[in-house]
């Protein structure tokens, strides 16, 4: 299923995130996958879906210029398939 | 009757400008994903 502004999401809670020069890293203790986000607005949304009604407050909340939304959508789905965050 | 060169100081300049970036829409890259699978047994 693809995500959605409307969509609530959370971290998944077997999810490592490292600070790192380029954004974040975040690890995955359960499937082992390795996922870099490469910026640090990026690390902020994510932090962010916990505490965020919707994805759409999300972004907002962590003062994403809307003509970047896509851009974030798409990675946010990327990082549901690979389980790092889940739809709640 | 008006001089013309005071005429045309009054004129609106030309509204070309083309409305580029408001709804412009950014596309990058945030995520990437690593594999792992070949470091198995590096520890």
């Amino acid at each position: 299923m693809s995500l959605t502004l409307e969509s609530a999401c959370r971290l998944d809670e077997r999810v490592a995130l490292r600070p790192e020069p380029f954004g974040a890293l975040a690890y995955h203790y359960g499937n082992r996958r390795l996922v870099f986000l490469r910026s640090e607005d990026m690390v902020r949304v994510v932090r962010s879906l916990d505490d965020a009604p919707t994805v759409a407050h999300a972004l907002t909340a962590s003062d994403i210029d809307r003509r970047r939304w896509p851009s974030f959508l798409d990675a946010l789905s990327h990082l549901e398939a690979s389980e790092v965050i889940h739809a709640r | 009757m008006q001089p013309v060169a005071h005429a045309v100081d009054q004129a609106a300049p030309p509204d070309d400008r083309v409305a580029i970036t408001e709804d412009e829409v950014v596309d990058e890259v945030l995520v990437e994903e690593i594999s792992i699978d070949g470091m198995c047994g590096v520890y």
